[in-house]
């Protein structure tokens, strides 16, 4: 269990001061597939190094099973990388790079070599295990440099964006592979990308950071369907926000009559409202909706569904997501004005941080 | 149909060689001229017998090659070796293998520092490093006279702290010789060692601690073989000229320390004896040439991948 207790770093001093890491609380379980997400440039790989060892916290502290680490060098903590670079050392074979940090270390060479046998069968790679690994493929520098982390028995894996250099169909098979390797050795991951799709079907829970802070960390499901705030809700899928004012249990849409929501009692006062595409109804009138219409202005084919993007009679615009199922209700075309129904429990009401800032 | 085809093929191919050559034709020019030219000369008066008065005389001989390795007593006119020759040989050996260890020993750290540094004041270090080269050998070699001579800088500076009564003969020795080619030679072990550490990626080394290296050991088995070819073509540009040393052995060493360029320089000269003069060129030459691929089959190949 590794616990993050207020960790903060900044870069620098002064006005030339860089906050990259603010207060960070997280605790990440044992066995757990824990994903940092978000825009580049928020932190991710400074929180990953701090936890490495490559950089020193300026604030806050990192313990691991009940042990602070701050004060232990990388060379000793029970952490391995795949690094983003894979950073695979050229002028050695594949084997002689997954043996690297069992030598290091002084383990006894029999065990090194069953260890290596191990290690190259599990990420499929013992057929190339003579090949320098600067003559390798993307995806093939891949598998070493994961087998050269798993191979000392790390801890914890860190993982630094460790598919963004391979193409679409391989970082799908890896993504697969990688989540299948974690859960069969029961072996802590910590993942960083930016990339949302990898992360939601991956994790088991995700962390979204921006501007060196955590946003929310939470389940893919809870993330998606329950977005802490209208960032979280952005960078997550594809959103609509409407604005609208929260009153005593009743959410009033602007141009809309109020709706009783109990989302809304905890709230009072301006609000932003967010509704995913795939839950708008377009085309018919459904209970348990809020009732409009809209003028389709576009239509995006994208094979199991259609986005239809729309302006409300209000002026706002509004994307929906129709599926294509073989018997669709009515016919689409461009220009034409079509009913569209919100229902009440999809919409979420977001606090309204970006309605000051604007 | 097919044989027309690589008919056209091969005259395309023809006019393509015939294009390089032309191409690489000045550059030919001016090895054959300046570089193949001399040393068939030195092959050729290697062969001849010397003149009076220096020069050579057109007459076939072995004599010159004979005497790189034997001479002839004065009195009996029995046959020994040239033990004067060997032995200056195998200075010049000792000195040059000696010059490379401590400019490796001091150029290694000063390469790594300046590769260290950040990008901006890295110019700046390397302008510092390459000042000498802007200098007169003879300069340079002179000014590290003026240092250790007897009355020279050093010795004036312990008399005068009265760490010692009388001065200490520094000049003239094999220990001069070997300050001052380290001193002139050190820049051309910085620069390609320079060259491969900047070149070197420092992830590699964090990726080392990552796995948990000792700083010992990632700089034995990661750093080390990364920026070895640049430690072995700095030890080849210095030992190369070193063994061939002539100013410096002459203005450091007088007399006493000679080294093979010296003797050399002595045939040609006083001795009046060019064909050996001749012959001991070609033989530092050949065993310059023997010593440099050896060393570029056992090192740069880049075959062996452990250390
Ligand atoms: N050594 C450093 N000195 C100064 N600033 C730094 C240093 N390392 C990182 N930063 C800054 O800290 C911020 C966070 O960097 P970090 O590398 O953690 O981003 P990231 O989330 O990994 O981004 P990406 O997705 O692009 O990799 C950046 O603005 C970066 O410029
Ligand atoms: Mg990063």
């Amino acid at each position: 269990m590794l616990e993050i207790k207020s960790l903060s770093k900044t870069f620098g001093a002064g006005v030339a001061a860089y906050h990259a890491l603010r207060s960070v609380d997280v605790t990440v379980a044992e066995g757990e597939f824990f994903t940092l997400l978000g825009p580049s440039g928020c932190g991710k790989t400074t929180l990953l190094r701090l936890i490495a060892g490559f950089e020193q916290p300026t604030g806050g502290q990192l313990v691991l099973d009940g042990q602070d680490i701050a004060a232990i060098p990388p060379s000793r903590r029970p952490v391995n990388t795949v690094f983003q670079s894979y950073a695979l050392f050229p002028h050695m074979t594949v084997a002689q790079n997954v043996a690297f940090g069992l030598e290091a270390r002084g383990t006894a060479p029999g065990d090194v070599a069953r260890r290596v046998d191990e290690m190259l069968q599990l990420v499929q790679m013992d057929h190339l295990r003579d090949r320098k690994s600067a003559a390798l493929s993307g995806g093939q520098q891949q598998r070493v440099a994961l087998a050269r982390a798993l191979a000392p028995r790390p801890r914890i894996l860190l993982l630094d964006e460790p598919l963004s250099a391979l193409d679409l169909k391989l970082r799908k098979e890896m993504q697969a592979e990688l989540k299948r390797l974690q859960r069969e050795m029961g072996l802590t991951f910590i993942f960083v990308t930016h990339d949302q799709d990898e992360a939601l079907t991956m994790s088991d829970r995700i962390a979204v950071m921006e501007g060196g802070r955590l946003q929310q960390v939470a389940t893919p499901r809870d993330l998606y369907d329950h977005p802490a705030n209208r960032f979280v809700a952005g960078f997550i899928g594809e959103t609509n926000f409407l604005p609208g004012r929260a009153a005593e249990g009743q959410l009033r849409l602007d141009g809309f009559a109020p709706v009783a929501l109990a989302e809304a009692k905890a709230v009072n006062g301006a609000v932003t409202v967010m509704i995913r595409p795939e839950h708008i109804i377009v085309g018919r009138e459904a209970p348990d909706c809020v009732q409009t219409s809209g003028q389709i202005d576009e239509l995006v084919f994208f094979g199991t569904d259609t986005h239809v993007k729309l302006t409300l009679p209000g002026g706002a615009s509004l994307t929906a997501r129709a599926q294509n199922s073989l018997h669709s209700a009515t016919d689409l075309n461009p220009g034409q004005t079509v009913p569209l129904s919100l229902p009440y429990d999809a919409l979420r009401i977001l606090p309204d941080e970006a309605a000051h800032a604007v | 149909m097919l044989s027309e085809a690589s008919n056209g093929e091969a005259l395309l191919r023809r006019a393509e060689t015939r294009r390089r050559w032309s191409l690489a034709m000045p550059a030919l020019i001016v090895i054959a001229l300046f570089s193949i030219l001399p040393l068939a000369v030195m092959v050729v008066y290697s062969f001849l017998t010397p003149g009076t008065y220096g020069n050579v005389v057109w007459q076939f001989s072995l004599d010159g090659w004979f005497s790189v390795v034997f001479e002839r007593d004065l009195f009996d006119d029995t046959l020994g070796l040239a033990d004067a020759h060997l032995s200056i040989l195998g200075r010049s050996a000792l000195l040059a293998l000696a010059t490379t260890g401590l400019t490796m020993l001091f150029g290694l750290p000063t390469a790594w520092f300046i590769a260290t540094r950040p990008v901006a004041t890295r110019a700046y270090w390397m302008f510092l490093i390459t000042v000498p080269f802007w200098t007169n050998l003879l300069v340079r070699t002179i000014a590290i006279q003026e240092v250790i001579r007897a009355d020279g800088t050093i010795n004036r500076l312990l008399l005068g702290l009265g760490v010692i009564d009388a001065p200490i003969q520094m000049m003239f020795t094999n220990g001069a010789v070997l300050l001052g080619m380290t001193y002139v030679y050190l820049p051309l072990m910085v620069l390609p060692v320079y060259a491969a550490i900047e070149k070197f990626d420092f992830r590699l080394a964090e990726a080392a601690y990552d796995l948990h290296a000792s700083r010992f050991y990632c700089l034995r088995r990661v750093i080390f073989p990364l920026i070895r070819p640049g430690i072995v073509a700095g030890s080849i540009l210095v030992f190369i000229p070193a063994l061939g040393a002539y100013v410096t052995p002459r203005l450091m060493g007088g007399g006493r320390a000679m080294m093979w360029g010296n003797l050399i320089d002595l045939q040609f000269g006083q001795g009046r004896n060019w064909p050996l003069g001749a012959a001991l060129s070609v033989s530092l030459t050949l065993l310059v040439m023997i010593a440099l691929v050896l060393s570029v089959r056992r090192f740069a190949g880049g075959g062996r991948s452990d250390v």
